[in-house]
């Protein structure tokens, strides 16, 4: 039961399909620094949901926060709740090895590990799962398929994937991603290195992958954001000021601020 | 939702600037070519509703100039939210006010078979109509210029009046038609340009709309009272 201070108010909650993730009272720390300021808001399973808001808003950190990155570092701290599944990932008793399976993510820049094509998808299958060789193949496959790579590389899956172009590189992290079967799917700025061709296939691949996987993305670009999501999220200097659905946002937001940012009125 | 502060790219606003200008001065031409298409009934001016006729030329022009316009923005600014609906807006207008311009062409193009009969009683009444139009235009129009939807939506329920007034001349120009035959076709002459000026008033209606829409984001969705009944089958009919 939310009690009411942590009720979400109605425009933090757009219409739609039963939430992935509730997070509830969120601040974030970074030593001394308060990055995020009680952030409140539903993430609908299934759909993309897009984070925007100028640099230093804290879209990227609350990104990190659902999967736990912070962790490693002493000095950061998150308090308030994720839900994922009902369940509070922000306990430690969530074991991140457990949350890093279902919760996967896809950084800024493509980090394909320096081996080959096929071990880069394999690797982390190795770290959750023992498989037999045909089974990893062939789940090395589905990766790369639902990675919309496979045509590409299925002739040179022994060659090292620092040799893909960058747009194929972050197709292969989305792989990589995939392969372990997570529930959600956190892009950072996934196409902010790329052209405009290969931001379309990662756009195109995006639009796919929602059938299957909860998606969260943070860009800095509001037409891919109008492009691709369903449900937008504007923050500003660590608040979630709106969060609604992505049509409403960009024709008609409820907040001046958000609209003054989309267009291109911040100052 | 006021949108107060400019654009990060200055540019952007004197484009955006540039497109409300040019509506504004369309409507100013439409406004002022229905004024000068009545002037021409009045006087009976052949040569002169020639030139309202070839004015309107202008018109067109200028909406071509707003369509271009438009596309340009759509493509190299991709605008969004209020700016979206700003320009949205602007091209809907655009279309509103180059139909009123066809309209007063229209009334002045009418006006020379007109002046081809004999005068007859009720081309005077055409006036009444046609001051209520202008005054409609021109009013939506500075409302637009303001970005005032309020001001707007009482232009739009303020056509109700021009709707009945028609009404009224409908009736009108049916008694004179049934008085004598040879009043039929002045008569008629006149119930179309009659139309065109009640057609104009939907036009400015069509405007407060659109500019509704534009400050507010949403429909103006308010039940209008129906004023013009001449479609109705309990109109009184010729020989009854």
């Amino acid at each position: 039961m939310t009690s009411p201070a942590l009720a979400l108010a109605p425009s933090m909650a757009p219409p739609a399909a039963e939430p992935k993730l509730k997070v509830r009272d969120l601040h974030f720390h970074y030593d001394g620094f308060h990055a995020l300021k009680g952030i409140g808001m539903d993430v609908p399973e299934k759909q993309v949901t897009a984070i925007i808001g100028p640099s230093g808003c804290g879209k990227s950190t609350l990104l990190r926060v659902f999967n736990r990155i912070y962790a490693i570092y002493p000095k950061l701290k998150a308090s308030g709740s994720i839900e994922l599944d009902g369940e509070n990932i922000l306990d430690p008793r969530y074991s991140l090895n457990r949350l890093r399976s279902k919760v996967g993510m896809v950084f800024q820049k493509p980090v394909p590990f320096p081996m080959t094509i096929f071990e880069n998808v394999a690797y982390g299958i190795r770290h959750h799962e023992r498989l037999s060789k045909a089974d990893m193949e062939a789940r090395v496959e589905l990766a790369l398929r639902g990675g919309a790579l496979w045509d590409e590389v299925k002739d040179k899956l022994k060659q090292n994937a620092l040799g893909l172009s960058g747009g194929q590189q972050q197709r292969l992290c989305i792989a990589r991603a995939i392969a372990l079967k997570p529930e959600v799917l956190l892009l950072d700025e996934p196409t902010s290195a790329l052209d405009p061709i290969a931001t379309g296939r990662i756009e195109q691949l995006i639009e796919e992958l929602k059938s299957q996987f909860t998606i969260v993305i943070v860009t800095h670009n509001m037409q891919q954001a109008a492009r691709v999501s369903d449900q937008t999220a504007f923050m500003y200097l660590g608040e979630l000021i709106e969060f609604d659905n992505t049509e409403k946002i960009f024709t008609k937001p409820g907040k001046k601020q958000t609209e003054d940012y989309i267009t291109g009125r911040f100052g | 939702m006021t949108i107060g502060k400019d654009h990060i790219i200055k540019s952007y606003d004197s484009e955006l600037a540039r497109l409300t200008g040019e509506i504004v001065r369309m409507g100013e031409l439409a406004a002022a070519q229905l004024e000068a298409a009545i002037d021409v009934v009045e006087r009976r001016d052949d040569r002169a509703a020639q030139r309202v006729v070839a004015n309107d030329d202008a018109i067109d022009a200028l909406e071509q100039e707003i369509s271009h316009d438009v596309v340009r923005l759509l493509a190299l600014r991709a605008p969004m939210a209020g700016d979206l609906r700003n320009v949205f807006a602007a091209l809907r207008i655009a279309a509103d006010i180059e139909r009123i311009g066809d309209y007063a062409a229209n009334v002045a193009k009418r006006s020379i078979p007109l002046s081809m009969v004999a005068p007859v009683g009720p081309a005077g009444g055409l006036d009444y109509l046609a001051k209520l139009a202008a005054a409609e235009v021109r009013e939506v129009l500075a409302a637009y210029a303001e970005q005032d939807a309020e001001r707007g939506y009482r232009v739009w329920k303020s056509d109700a009046e021009l709707d009945e007034a028609y009404t009224g001349y409908f009736r009108q120009l049916l008694t004179y038609m049934m008085e004598d035959p040879r009043n039929i076709t002045p008569c008629t002459h006149l119930l179309f340009m009659a139309k065109n000026i009640e057609r104009i008033g939907d036009h400015a209606t069509n405007i407060a709309e659109n500019l509704w829409f534009q400050v507010y984001g949403e429909p103006l969705d308010k039940q209008r009272t129906k004023r013009d009944f001449t479609s109705n089958p309990e109109m009184p009919k010729l020989g009854e």
